[in-house]
């Protein structure tokens, strides 16, 4: 009987939701279905059914802005429509600037014959896609080992054991999302209200010193083994300078709270990635036969080369 | 010199004061919390031994 009821209860936790995304999902006129970015400049309309051809070739029908700059209209270099009389795509002269949301006004939709009233619109990348390209981004394509190579004393030190490099990854990621999501709460309401973000740099070090301690103290009771594993390198966490780069780019970038948390998650599972990949090679290393002169951390620098070579592989590329 | 920067001077002063002592007390209070019982005996042992190094 409990058990049936619990169902219930998820059950209907999950209808609520789906109402509530699919009410989000509403598009903001009846008869516009859709509306997307296509290619660097155009963006396609999707209406619900025909529209009157000549009002939408018509190009003073459309107008066009970003959303921070309303006096600033796009221009429009022309109009196309497709044969079953539904989809219109809108060319412009120049490149949009796909980050930021646009708004499109269509006045007086005329669909066989009958005007079916001006339509404010928002064109807008898919949010969640713009979330995941943060995370990817400073996951793998930006990986702040291997493409800005920010701290790599922490990197050579506990990259000999699969082991080590694995539970430190976990701490690491651990104390950078805590850290910068409180760096961005800091930032938000308490430094930029009073007007003291120049003073950012020593509260961001405060605050990494803080969760760095908060992590020690609580590891220390909770988890005395893993405590035991990481040594000194947990309290070297503080002099990474990978958790102190992560606030200041969000800082700078004006990320907001998910944001700020996607590019802390994905700081901290690339370095968990370049860690356990470094460990593993070095694993091998260990059994391979190197020149005297080479052994240690010498071959461990060349392999951090050859890994960053790989991963420029990945540079420039942009993720939808 | 400008009221206003001397203002904002103060402020900054008081807020990160406030930052600072509200972290502090929290983290103390971790600490309590989390405490480990640490043998007594490790720590006169060690006192007693020649700590040079």
């Amino acid at each position: 009987m409990k058990n049936f009821r619990r169902e219930y209860l998820i059950l209907s936790i999950l209808a609520v939701l789906g109402l509530i995304l699919l009410g989000g999902c509403k598009p903001e006129h009846r008869f516009i279905k859709k509306t997307a970015f296509k290619d660097i400049n155009s963006i396609v309309i999707t209406f619900a059914g025909p529209v009157d051809e000549a009002w939408a070739k018509n190009i003073s029908n459309y107008s066009i802005y970003e959303k921070p700059d309303p006096d600033i209209k796009l221009k429009i270099g022309q109009v196309s429509i497709s044969p079953d009389k539904r989809t219109v795509v809108l060319t412009f002269e120049e490149d949009l600037n796909q980050d930021q949301p646009h708004i499109l006004n269509i006045s007086e939709i005329i669909s066989e014959g009958k005007s079916l009233g001006t339509a404010f619109v928002k064109v807008k990348k898919l949010y969640f896609g713009y979330l995941f390209s943060i995370l990817i981004g400073a996951m793998i394509i930006n990986n702040f080992v291997f493409a800005k190579y920010l701290g790599l004393c922490v990197f050579f030190g506990t990259s000999q054991k699969k082991s080590t490099a694995v539970g430190m990854g976990i701490t690491f990621t651990i104390v950078i999302v805590f850290s910068a999501m409180m760096a961005w709460f800091l930032y938000q309401f308490v430094l930029k209200p009073y007007r003291l973000d120049f003073l950012q740099i020593v509260v961001f070090i405060g605050l990494v010193s803080l969760s760095v301690q908060a992590v020690d103290t609580i590891l220390r009771k909770v988890n005395p083994a893993l405590f035991k594993a990481f040594g000194v390198y947990l309290v070297l966490v503080i002099a990474n300078c990978i958790v102190i780069a992560v606030p200041l780019i969000l800082a700078d970038n004006e990320y907001n709270g998910w944001e700020s948390l996607m590019l802390a998650l994905g700081a901290g599972l690339g370095f968990l990635i370049a860690l356990f990949l470094m460990s593993s090679v070095r694993e091998r290393l260990d059994l391979a036969n190197v020149p005297t002169t080479y052994r240690g951390l010498p071959i461990a620098f060349v392999v951090a080369g050859l890994f960053a070579l790989a991963f420029m592989g990945f540079s420039g590329m942009s993720i939808f | 010199m400008d009221p206003v920067l001397i203002k904002m001077a103060l402020c900054g002063l008081a807020v990160l004061g406030c930052i600072g002592l509200f972290f502090g007390i929290g983290l103390a209070l971790a600490a309590h919390k989390f405490a480990v019982e640490v043998n007594p005996k490790v720590e006169e042992v060690l006192e007693v031994l020649a700590g040079a190094q």
